[in-house]
């Protein structure tokens, strides 16, 4: 008698392969976030280089809630307060530039005008060196 | 006599690549996906001037209610309090003293919360703090 032995397909079966890796694939493009990963930079004095700032011989700029801007006491809006520093930081560049926001103003008021200050070679030619925004702390312990 | 033999055209659509086309997009997915390490949900200000920031820096992320959330950059964010955020950072530097800090804020939280954590880094002496943003896009007027 005959015995018939029964073939065993060697071939790994890779039918589902495409499933699986579409399936991946849904699961990446779910998951995936599109992380914010930019950002305006900011260096901290570090101890042995920060000067006593004496608000007479800065410039002073104020940021109110709404984002109302006082330059030297003077208001003004941000679109202007380049046009203001240009004569004064080119006599003296090292002139220091001094933000400080209220209490209760909005963040994003500070950022913006921090970012207008450091748009500053683009918008009058040169960079602005010497930006310093204290910290309520320091302004109780060293403001002069 | 017969006199045209017609060829049967295939009407299915190759899928033999398919399998390949998937596995490239898993590996695209796999190399690009940045891992969030704080996922909180905050109105970022926009910035004109953003820079890359450097993978792994560490997170300190402000609600518009004042909540905070700090990350060394490789962990998940933890809900710590305005006083804890102090010993954080200074935890941070002394494992790195160039480690980069990144300040997630919500452009409507009063500045005094940004201005405490701002305070706690140079207390702990960090060098650079990035301030998260987003681009901001430059309208221009029809006609200028």
């Amino acid at each position: 008698m005959k015995i018939t032995r029964r073939k065993i397909d060697e071939e790994i079966p890779t039918s589902s392969m495409a499933d699986i890796a579409f399936l991946l694939i849904i699961y990446f493009m779910v998951t995936t976030t599109f992380a914010a990963t930019r950002g305006i930079d900011f260096s901290l004095p570090q101890d042995e280089d920060t000067p006593l700032v004496d608000k007479e011989e800065s410039v002073l700029i104020e940021i109110q809630p709404g984002g109302v801007l006082l330059v030297d006491n003077k208001s003004m809006l941000l679109e202007e307060v380049l046009d203001y520093l240009k004569p004064k930081l080119e006599r003296n560049p090292m002139k220091p530039v001094i933000i400080r926001a209220g209490e209760m103003t909005e963040y994003g008021y500070m950022v913006d005008v921090f970012d207008e200050i450091r748009q500053a070679p683009d918008k009058i030619g040169f960079e602005i060196k010497n930006v310093s925004i204290p910290t309520q702390r320091e302004i109780n312990m060293f403001w002069y | 006599m017969k006199l045209l033999v017609r060829s049967v055209q295939n009407q299915g659509i190759p899928t033999a690549s398919m399998a390949d086309i998937a596995f490239l997009l898993i590996i695209f997915f796999m190399v690009t996906i940045n891992f969030e390490v704080d996922k909180t949900q905050v109105l970022l200000p926009k910035t004109q001037i953003r820079l890359e920031i450097p993978k792994k820096a560490a997170y300190i992320s402000v609600t518009e209610s004042g909540q905070i959330r700090v990350s060394g950059g490789e962990e998940i964010s933890v809900p710590v309090s305005q006083a804890d955020v102090l010993s954080f950072a200074a935890d941070v530097v002394a494992r790195d003293p160039a480690k980069e800090f990144v300040l997630k804020a919500d452009r409507n939280v009063p500045y005094r919360y940004v201005d405490a954590v701002i305070d706690s880094l140079k207390q702990a002496k960090a060098q650079v703090i990035y301030l998260l943003s987003e681009q901001e896009t430059i309208s221009v007027a029809p006609g200028g």
